[in-house]
């Protein structure tokens, strides 16, 4: 009985160690081996028709550096932006070892520059790497080059010490104005498999003004069948995120009532319903928008804070939105790239019809009537409740 | 492997069992006194081999000095004032009070104890095995000419430590005494916190050698008796020559003797132990040591303090989450460093990971070994600073902080962030007392297997540890209840503490079926006086 029982135990601690073979994580890396990737760009070579990928590697050693002694010398950098061209993207990942040493680690990577040719070429060619390998991140950002992806990776901010950290950063920030949007790896390819949508992406530029280069988000680029199609400007993108539903802040101008200056609205919360509606086999979109935003600043003497005004600001304001919803809808019928995803909206709910239109969608979109309904409203007027004048001339 | 050296001892075990069976037969005086006061000296002398600390006193007494009597004590252990006092003095003079023509036998020591002696506490002993057993416990020894019985007088009194507060478990509230070495103080100490006629207190001799008292404490009508019966045969079974602590009996009536958690707990603390006898457990109080062993034990005991109950509610549960906290950081914290920077680098943020790899940059060491080699420095730290005086061990305090926190770091054989890890870990054990064995233990293993396999590793560790964990018992009582298996009435003491007046039974679990389970009655939530709804129609 006792030896029955030690061959049981000897045979269950056996098992218990064949799982440790089982498992596909034996491999342990230490950090120290480690080229730390943090952004990731994609150019055609110049020369050839070869592809250059450049990968932002983080020189751990010189962050330490800067970040102990403030005043660190400008040319050390802690980055280290390697190269090398290849025929495919895996390739020249692998080809870049011949020159760090180690195995880079792409987990990290917070950014995907695609230079302008790709863009202009086809996406769909390159993005396929950032999908399938494993280490990768399906969350990190998509980003295009104004011109080239290499020249964007080597500005060197002021405050942050990573180029591409800080391209992120200014990305994830688009909440403050809602003039852009961040796009990942994974929304922007779910976009490409879909039929109808049509993808978007930041593009990122370099601004030379006095002398310093410093990176800035300049507009949406618009594929379509991954091709690079055309740009949304500001104005436009933030009409596409209002049907969208993503707008999260920002600032909008109204005229003010007396037409002597305007009324600075910071727009507080957005909330949008599209439902597809087919009448007589013409599709219209009914877009409901409602907003709520605060007076945040006032470029006149008059007193806003009236039931009055704030009626006449809030019909105005209800207009400039239609306005930029329309901007942006006449653009992407301009491009006929279904920005809004429309398409995906349509299927969901007139399945049937779908199927009917879903082949010849390019010539049904232009078509597509817009019914907007916008409800913006005036919250607070945050610490002031009327300007800051003299009594005399207000009266 | 294992099996066979086990084997191995097991046999030689044995043998030497046999010849001490051999050698204890002889020592058994199981012999009559005899009616002769030399021949009893001389054998008692003999058998004592003339100890130093041994003294006889040889005298004559009654009226005409015709009686011969001795004392045999052992010096240091009796009061001498008081056997003058009570003994020699009445003896000698006080009988000269009796008027002359009473007819006392005094050899007979049943009269001398009856009008002589003012002492109560004295017995009359006949084997002089018992005389050597009363004699070697510090009593005094009245051998009288021409008897065959002897008196034994307790008139011990030795050296002893006051009642101080225990250095292992200081509280901010709560009663700061704790048990001493002397038995009979412990003993009083429960005493005078439960005044019952229900408190038993069972005396058993354990140690052929030492002859340690050993006390069973539990409350008749609330312990169960099958427990008590229990651990009169698990404590009875002991063949031993000395307990010199109450780790030795612990060591030979515990459930799991191979596993690394406790199944019994011990405290020097009469409050912790009078409460955990209220619940239906039993303390055994050993003769000679501060601590008192209780049974059975429940894991989740390690984590509850004395202090949780006498604190109200609020701070007492976040406190009791806090070191159900410290007790996964200090296992966990060196193993979860080593498996997210080797093996799972993509889990750490990323601006964490850049500040991780920039202090290992230096490090040549992998992390594994970095990590096994701070704790080992910590352990023995810890352990030299115990033991050292502590003058000496505020000097090793200062000398490891600076070797482990800044040479080493500055150095570049340790990575700063690993200096982080491996105090908070230290620091982390503390805050559980009874598990800090087990913790230490779990530390060094699951490192290992995050150092093999990661965060598989550490997983399949915890897996291993949680199924040994929910297969443990204490004298009957699943280790992990009331968790597994389930108690809706046991867990309000568990991850929070609920008030008091929640808690209206005793633990199901230690107390069975026991109808004496209700430990206050319900409704007592205190509130505002209201008046009655009935008063005022």
């Amino acid at each position: 009985m006792k030896k029955k029982m030690n061959i049981l135990i000897k045979k269950s601690v056996l098992c218990f160690l064949m799982l440790f073979m089982l498992s596909g994580c034996l491999g342990g890396r230490e950090i120290n081996d480690l080229e730390i990737v943090i952004g990731m760009g994609v150019d055609k070579d110049e020369n050839t028709e070869n592809i250059l990928v450049t990968a932002q590697i983080v020189k751990v050693g010189e962050i330490e550096k800067t970040s102990g002694s403030s005043g660190g010398g400008p040319e050390n950098k802690a980055f280290w932006n390697v190269s090398h061209t290849g025929n495919s993207i895996f390739e020249a990942v692998r080809q870049i070892t011949h020159k760090t040493g180690n195995r880079l680690f792409v987990s990290h990577n917070q950014a995907v520059i695609f230079g302008k040719d790709i863009a202009l070429e086809d996406v769909q060619k390159y993005i396929d790497f950032f999908l399938r390998a494993h280490e990768m991140r399906p969350t990190a950002l998509i980003l295009i080059a104004e011109n080239r992806a290499s020249d964007v990776m080597d500005a060197k901010p002021e405050t942050e010490i990573l180029p591409a950290m800080n391209i992120a950063k200014l990305v994830k920030a688009y909440g403050f104005t809602s003039h852009f949007y961040k796009v990942n790896v994974k929304d922007f390819a779910s976009c490409i498999m879909s039929a109808t949508s049509a993808p978007i992406a930041p593009i990122v530029g370099i601004s030379k003004d006095n002398g310093s280069k410093d990176i800035y988000v300049s507009g949406m680029a618009v594929f379509k069948n991954a091709k690079m199609v055309g740009e949304l400007n500001q104005l436009e993108t933030r009409g596409l995120l209002w049907v969208l539903g993503e707008v999260k802040s920002g600032v909008i101008l109204v005229p003010s009532p007396n037409r002597q200056g305007n009324a600075v609205l910071e727009i507080l919360k957005t909330r949008s319903k599209v439902t597809p509606e087919i009448n007589n086999g013409k599709i219209v979109m009914n877009i409901k928008i409602k907003m709520e935003s605060s007076l945040s600043e006032q470029t006149t003497t008059e007193n806003l804070a009236t039931i009055p005004a704030f009626e006449e600001i809030q019909k105005a304001l209800e207009e400039i939105i239609r306005q930029e919803i329309m901007t942006a809808f006449d653009k992407s019928r301009e491009l006929n790239a279904d920005i809004f995803g429309f398409g995906e909206i349509l299927h969901k709910k007139y399945n049937n019809v779908w199927k009917t239109i879903k082949d010849d969608w390019d010539e049904v979109y232009p078509t597509i009537k817009l019914n907007i309904e916008v409800e913006a409203r005036i919250q607070k007027t945050d610490l002031l409740k009327k300007p800051a004048t003299s009594n005399k001339k207000g009266k | 492997m294992f099996g066979y050296i086990l084997k191995k001892i097991r046999y030689s075990a044995l043998k030497r069992k046999n010849m001490s069976h051999d050698t204890a037969t002889d020592k058994n005086y199981n012999e009559p006194l005899l009616p002769d006061l030399e021949k009893n000296l001389d054998v008692i002398k003999s058998i004592l081999r003339d100890s130093s600390d041994v003294t006889v006193h040889e005298f004559n007494f009654g009226h005409d000095r015709r009686y011969k009597g001795a004392l045999v004590f052992i010096d240091n252990m009796v009061d001498k004032e008081e056997i003058h006092k009570n003994i020699l003095k009445p003896l000698m003079y006080d009988v000269l009070l009796l008027k002359k023509d009473v007819d006392m036998d005094f050899t007979k020591i049943d009269i001398i104890r009856k009008n002589l002696i003012s002492v109560m506490d004295s017995q009359k002993v006949t084997l002089l095995a018992d005389l050597l057993d009363s004699l070697l416990t510090g009593t005094t020894i009245l051998l009288v000419d021409g008897s065959k019985e002897a008196l034994a007088v307790n008139l011990r009194k030795w050296e002893a430590r006051s009642i101080e507060e225990p250095g292992t478990e200081a509280v901010v509230r709560g009663p700061r005494e704790g048990f001493n070495e002397n038995a009979n103080v412990s003993i009083a100490l429960i005493r005078r916190k439960i005044k019952d006629p229900d408190l038993c207190i069972e005396k058993l001799k354990i140690g052929m050698r030492t002859k340690t008292d050993v006390y069973i404490v539990y409350l008749k009508s609330v312990a169960n008796p099958k427990l008590i019966e229990e651990i009169r045969n698990r404590i009875g079974r002991i063949k031993i020559d000395a307990i010199l602590e109450s780790g030795y009996i612990e060591q030979f009536i515990e459930d799991a003797p191979y596993s690394i958690f406790p199944t019994v707990s011990n405290s020097e603390k009469p409050d912790k132990v009078v409460a955990k006898i209220l619940e239906g457990r039993a303390a055994i109080v050993v003769d000679g040591t501060p601590f008192v062993l209780i049974v059975p034990m429940l894991f989740i005991e390690s984590f509850q303090s004395g202090e949780d109950y006498y604190a109200r509610p609020f701070l007492a549960s976040i406190m009791r989450i806090i070191r159900f906290l410290s007790f996964i950081i200090s296992t966990l914290g060196p193993a979860f460093y080593v498996a997210l920077t080797v093996f799972h680098q993509e889990l750490i943020p990323t601006q964490l990971l850049i500040s991780i790899a920039a202090g290992r940059e230096r490090v040549p060491f992998p992390a594994i070994l970095e990590a096994g080699l701070m704790l080992f420095t910590f352990d023995v730290l810890r352990e030299a600073g115990v033991r050292l005086p502590k003058p000496v061990g505020q000097t090793i305090g200062i000398v490891g902080a600076l070797v482990l926190g800044q040479a080493s770091v500055e150095a570049g054989l340790i990575s700063p962030i690993m200096v982080i890890v491996v105090s908070s870990t230290a620091i982390a054990s503390f805050a559980v007392p009874a598990q800090t064995d087990s913790g230490t233990i779990l530390r060094y293993i699951y490192l290992g297997l995050a150092g093999i396999a990661g965060g598989f590793g550490v997983i399949m560790g915890l897996l291993a540890t949680l199924l040994h964990l929910s297969s443990l018992r204490s004298f009957g009582v699943p280790y992990l209840w009331p968790v597994v298996p389930f108690n809706l009435s046991g867990i309000k003491d568990v991850f929070i503490r609920m008030p008091v007046w929640t808690m209206q039974k005793r633990p199901s679990v230690i107390i069975w079926d026991n109808i004496d389970s209700i430990r206050q009655s319900p409704g007592l939530m205190p509130s505002p006086y209201k008046e009655d709804k009935d008063d005022s129609k």
